[in-house]
């Protein structure tokens, strides 16, 4: 057996494909390439595959990572050039590294997520235009709250954010805002970039509706990955 | 060409990876390039589509042809549907987003008559006028095919062009000869009248149906002397000629059927007399156990999915079943590919084989005795005995499995209440059977029984037989009767069996009760939450009012053997004298062997070579 991960990047239509669809997308894409997964033990085995962060329905991005098992060592190289002679458009194969048998999983590693954001702002709606948006008020808020949907529970939860933005840089441009963030994403502590966006809508007393919206995930850290 | 720009609709549906396209092993063709661009649309979701083999097939072949482009549609899904009409975006094509009505030509595979609806508000959603005639030259050529196109008049007023039968050959024939007369400049006119010498092609406006006062057809004129009396259906006679594709498109969504399909032969043998792919799918073609494998082992290679499945009628008729089935097998555990063997006969080998493949996960076995009594089931010509079912169930007790379902029709000619009381005693049986065998577990077996309703379909001996006026009388009897602990029962709504018997052996006139109820919002009917029972109505009441009596004329009315038929039109290659003696014979409750066993003179290898008629005689 031997260790693995996988760095890819998601563009065009190919953002409309949920996660559990690339769970299922990846399976055959290892199989078509004549690359054997290792299988759990158990009633129902399954391939040892994950991916280090979900990405949400949408989102594009340049920095997804998948770690897997195969049955026989390979060269690292052999399979990231393997799997790309077998992908579908949109999707590409960026590197590929093999990683020491044990260790943390990349999910348990993940701490990060950097993100590159426009929002196209109705200026109508926000009540201003995209270069006259407050964004420095808006960060230095005691407090910046959204309200969030939890798990098994029907009523959204009102929680602050602010502690969860590691970095955020901003422009604006023929009234789109371009943001450059990093969140927190993983076990720990995670923000949707979704919600940034609706404490950005919150604070102008609008909602962003989701087609003004583009958002693309530039890079993901690791912690004790040698990326 | 022009592209539409659909991402602001995708982020704002519940599904947007249906209509994306995209997918490992799409073919993209330049549309400048082509002679002719064909549009090939599955008037319903793309997870229903997709699992259609049928288009899979053409796409590649048409695909494969230099001068020739195909790409898909399907029908958006309300949500989606909603939001084009409000932002004017016009039904496009998955590959290129092109307008479908900048294609060349639009053809509708037709599988079933509950999606007449949405071919209908396809082409209105498109932007194309509904009716042939309303039409001009710069619309898409509108052309249908599939097992619904062999009663092809109810759509008559709405489709261009039918091609009759299998697909392979005579639809890149005609796309190719269409591109000649485009380039050349040629009429539409022009090119439908060379075009009907194509095997399988029916061109409606060549011809005109005449009525007797009743309603009944009296006779069908033809327009142009060079329409053909009858159309014959195209059939391909070599299946292991047939190009077979090998590099299916892999859906990136979960779809209904989601794996690698090998289809193994074409027709059936057995001759149930209410089934209509058992007629015109006549005679059996089977490919060869070395095509076979070749096809599974470079489809599990070039999809890479993990489950593979058999298409044909009747899998366990293969006449190389046994050899075939343990190659497959050796195959699909090397590969950890899961294989399926759907439509089995439960003899000693096939359980050798479903014990192997489903070692670890029993599903559950599904029997299809269609009717409850012996004397039923020789009208119907099912030909599996009590004996056969029970002596199957005690093995598969025996073996382990806790569920077996059975399938069984309702409403089918010559049934009496006896029949649906053998349904339950089955049930009963095989429940108390389990009791008394006192295998491990036997307390988690449970039975299913599903019940369907009977519709009557062209070209098949039951052509000729009404459907049920009702069957909720019997729904109810039966289900007073499926109580039984460890059995559950289920049966199909009536209103879609009362539509689909409608268009399964409509005429020209029921196109006015389908585009009535289209105008009333019907669309999607076969899911419930879609099926609109007061548009529907409403259409009864319009086509009343047109023409001076219901649509239950198509429907309850028993036909006698000298009416002029609708499809009478489509030569489906099996003679009328073999339906009407096979009919007779039903009245009698007399049963007819398999083809295997003797030729029963159905008329087929008069044109055509049928292989294996008589090979067991």
């Amino acid at each position: 057996m031997a260790r693995y991960y996988l760095v890819f990047s998601k563009n065009g239509y190919a953002v409309y494909t949920s996660h559990l669809d690339m769970q299922r997308f990846f399976k055959r894409a290892f199989a078509r390439a004549e690359i054997e997964l290792a299988f759990s033990n158990g009633f129902n085995p399954h391939p040892k595959m994950s991916f280090a962060q979900p990405l949400s329905l949408g989102y594009s991005s340049q920095s997804e990572y998948l770690e897997f098992q195969t049955k026989e060592q390979m060269p690292a190289e052999q399979i990231k050039s393997r799997l790309a002679e077998v992908m579908p458009e949109g999707i590409g194969i960026l590197r590929c590294v093999q990683l020491p048998d044990n260790g943390k999983s990349l999910a348990a590693m993940c701490v990060a997520a950097s993100y590159r954001i426009f929002i196209r702002w109705d200026e109508d709606e926000m009540g201003c235009r995209a270069d006259k948006f407050d964004m420095r008020g808006f960060l230095d808020q005691k407090e910046i709250l959204v309200l969030k949907r939890m798990k098994k529970k029907k009523e959204p939860k009102e929680i602050d954010i602010k502690s969860k933005i590691r970095e955020i840089e901003w422009a604006a441009q023929d009234n789109i805002i371009i943001m450059s963030t990093k969140l927190d994403a993983g076990s720990d502590s995670n923000l949707s970039p979704d919600l940034l966006i609706q404490a950005i809508g919150r604070y102008t007393g609008a909602v962003i509706p989701p087609e003004n919206v583009e958002i693309s995930r530039v890079d993901m850290e690791l912690d004790g990955l040698n990326q | 060409m022009s592209t539409i720009h659909i991402e602001s609709l995708l982020k704002k549906v519940e599904k947007p990876g249906r209509y994306i396209g995209g997918e490992f092993n799409e073919i993209r063709k330049d549309h400048a390039a082509a002679g002719t661009t064909f549009a090939f649309a599955f008037p319903d979701l793309y997870e229903i589509g997709m699992s259609y083999m049928g288009m899979q097939i053409l796409y590649n072949i048409i695909n494969h042809e230099e001068s020739l482009l195909c790409e898909r549609v399907f029908a958006p899904a309300v949500d989606m549907e909603k939001l084009m009409r409000e932002e004017g975006v016009p039904l496009f094509a998955l590959e290129s987003k092109t307008p479908v009505r900048e294609f060349d030509v639009l053809g509708f595979t037709l599988q079933y008559e509950m999606s007449f609806t949405n071919m209908l508000n396809m082409l209105d959603l498109a932007g194309i006028p509904l009716h042939a005639d309303e039409r001009g030259a710069d619309a898409p050529l509108i052309i249908a095919g599939g097992p619904c196109a062999y009663d092809p008049e109810p759509l008559a007023d709405f489709v261009d062009v039918f091609l009759i039968g299998d697909g392979e050959e005579s639809l890149p024939a005609f796309l190719k000869l269409y591109g000649e007369y485009k380039a050349a400049g040629k009429s539409r006119k022009a090119f439908l009248q060379e075009a009907v010498k194509i095997q399988g092609v029916y061109v409606p406006r060549f011809y005109e149906p005449v009525y007797n006062e009743d309603g009944t057809l009296k006779e069908v004129r033809k327009l142009y002397d060079g329409a053909p009396d009858r159309v014959r259906k195209a059939m391909v006679q070599e299946l292991d000629l047939a190009e077979y594709p090998v590099k299916p498109l892999v859906p990136m969504i979960e779809i209904v059927q989601d794996r690698a399909v090998v289809e193994l032969f074409r027709g059936c043998t057995r001759g149930c007399r209410f089934c209509q792919a058992g007629m015109i799918y006549r005679p059996v073609r089977e490919r060869s156990p070395e095509k076979i494998f070749a096809i599974a082992d470079q489809v599990t290679k070039n999809t890479g999915q993990d489950e593979m499945t058999l298409l044909s009628l009747s899998t366990s008729d293969y006449s190389h079943f046994e050899e075939m089935a343990t190659d497959l097998i050796d195959l699909c555990t090397e590969r950890h590919v899961g294989l399926s063997l759907p439509s089995l006969r439960l003899d000693s080998f096939s359980f050798k084989v479903l014990n192997e493949i489903q070692k670890y996960r029993k599903s559950g076995l599904t029997f299809a005795p269609e009717a409850g009594t012996q004397r039923l089931r020789n009208v119907i010509n099912k030909n599996i005995t009590e004996e056969n079912i029970f002596s199957s169930v005690r093995q598969a007790i025996e073996l382990g499995w806790k569920h077996i379902k059975f399938y069984f029709m309702m409403g089918l000619p010559g049934e009496t209440l006896e029949d649906l009381d053998g349904i339950a005693d089955i049930a009963q049986r095989v429940m108390q059977l389990n009791r008394e065998m006192h295998v491990a577990g036997s307390s988690r077996f449970n039975v299913t029984v599903s019940v369907s309703n009977f519709v009557p379909k062209a070209h098949t001996p039951f052509q000729w037989a009404p459907q049920d006026a009702d069957f909720t009388e019997k729904h109810d009897y039966l289900s007073a009767k499926m109580k039984i602990k460890g059995v559950s029962f289920h049966y199909h709504d009536d209103p879609v069996s009362r539509l689909e018997a409608v268009f399964a052996r409509g005429d020209r006139r029921t196109g006015y009760f389908l585009e009535q109820a289209w105008k009333n919002g019907c669309k999607f009917d076969s899911w419930s939450e879609n099926y609109s029972a007061e548009g529907w109505q409403k259409a009864e009441d319009a086509f009343r009012e047109k023409y001076g009596y219901g649509t239950d004329f198509y429907r309850t009315r028993e036909r006698s053997y000298e009416e002029v038929l609708p499809w009478d039109i489509v030569d489906c290659g099996v003679s009328k004298a073999f339906l009407m003696r096979e009919m007779e014979k039903a009245k009698e409750a007399v049963t007819t062997d398999d083809c295997r066993i003797r030729c029963n003179g159905c008329g087929v290898n008069t044109w055509a070579k049928c292989p294996l008629e008589g090979i067991h005689g």
